[in-house]
């Protein structure tokens, strides 16, 4: 098989125009965009005393001072307005609804806010007692809190848990993210928390 | 002291504590209404601030720094909620002021930076554009010359050819 000129001129052609689109590469990347690839989501974590996820406050007394660290990581492909609303309850109080994407209707008790940019991280201490408690018979209830040395009202109650042997209280933190359209915070859909058993 | 006197200045004295007492809570509301204003005009300026952070971080802006002072508004901003719930309006109302001034001073500067990304980011387009035109034109040139060359060569080469009898 012998090679024509109309093989050579092909080859020619194409080599030029490789060339020719590679001197043009920087013009066409003002136009043409390559999608971002991923998913977009936000990390939230809460750690131990140490800054590791271990050795949470579980038996907690009244009057102990008690050390956690919330934090958040931003994967969401830019800079995010971020709240983090920490609340309180029993066992039977509700948690947030991941399938409603609701949050829990119970009341926030502290608040933090931050800003972060794309692949930042945030994190905050959280530093927690309990102020004013009671036991009666076979239930606990929880008056006061303080919170990162705000003292709020809880006004809970437990019974008492005979399988697990306490009474159960969770701590947990619900992750917001600002909404620029509806110009409001929105539940993110993120929440964690602690179990505390209130032994004294 | 004669009765009436002491009946009149216990008047005066019982007059005294009650107009005390509302000046006080007319004052105590006004705080209150003045802290409510401050902490919605912080919260406004918290989001009007990272509108314009957003767009100078769109425009190739570099605007971490500017998110640590804002989420330091942003703190400041649920400081003074918080503690106006607590019925703290003094400590409401200086939170909230120190809000407004970091959020409306981020404002600012995101301005400044959207500003500045903007022109940098034009000067870069003109560039690319620039160096684009003039590869491309380099390119075209070089391939039409070479391909004049290459079919000259081509053809001169061919009638050299002795042709092959068989």
């Amino acid at each position: 098989m012998s090679v024509t000129f109309k093989d050579y001129r092909l080859v020619f052609q194409v080599a030029s125009l490789g060339f020719f689109l590679l001197a043009a590469a920087p013009g066409l990347s003002l136009v043409v965009s390559v999608p971002r690839g991923g998913e977009q989501f936000t990390e939230l974590w809460l750690l131990g005393p140490d800054r590791m996820a271990e050795g949470y406050p579980f038996n907690v007394q009244m009057g102990e001072n008690y050390l956690v660290y919330v934090g958040l990581g931003n994967h969401m492909g830019g800079a995010r307005y971020y709240a983090v609303y920490v609340k309180w309850r029993n066992q039977t109080e509700p948690l947030p609804n991941a399938t409603t994407s609701m949050p829990s209707t119970l009341p926030m008790l502290y608040e933090f806010r931050a800003l972060v940019s794309e692949g930042e991280t945030w994190e905050r201490p959280v530093t927690f007692s309990v102020l004013e408690a009671s036991h009666y018979e076979n239930s606990s209830r929880v008056d006061r809190l303080v919170i990162n040395n705000r003292t709020v009202s809880v006004a809970s109650s437990a019974t008492w848990d005979s399988e697990n042997r306490g009474y159960y209280y969770q701590l947990f933190f619900e992750l917001y993210l600002y909404d620029l359209a509806e110009a409001q915070f929105r539940f993110h859909d993120r929440f964690v928390g602690i179990w505390l058993n209130m032994t004294g | 002291m004669p009765t009436r006197t002491l009946r009149v200045l216990a008047a005066i004295l019982l007059l005294s504590v009650l107009s005390m007492i509302l000046v006080c809570s007319a004052s105590a509301a006004s705080r209150q209404e003045v802290a409510t204003s401050l902490i919605a005009e912080a919260e406004h300026a918290i989001v009007r601030a990272y509108e314009v952070v957003l767009g100078a971080e769109r425009a190739g802006a570099n605007v971490s720094g500017l998110l640590i002072d804002l989420t330091d508004a942003a703190g400041l901003a649920a400081d003074a909620r918080m503690v106006f719930e607590a019925g703290d309006f003094e400590e409401a109302i200086r939170c909230a002021e120190l809000s407004l001034e970091v959020g409306d001073w981020v404002e600012e500067v995101a301005a400044e930076l959207e500003l500045e990304a903007v022109q940098a980011h034009a000067e870069r387009v003109w560039w690319f554009v620039g160096v684009s035109v003039l590869g491309g034109a380099v390119v075209l040139c070089g391939a039409l010359v070479g391909y004049r060359y290459f079919k000259r060569f081509y053809y001169r080469r061919l009638l050299k050819l002795r042709p092959r009898v068989g």
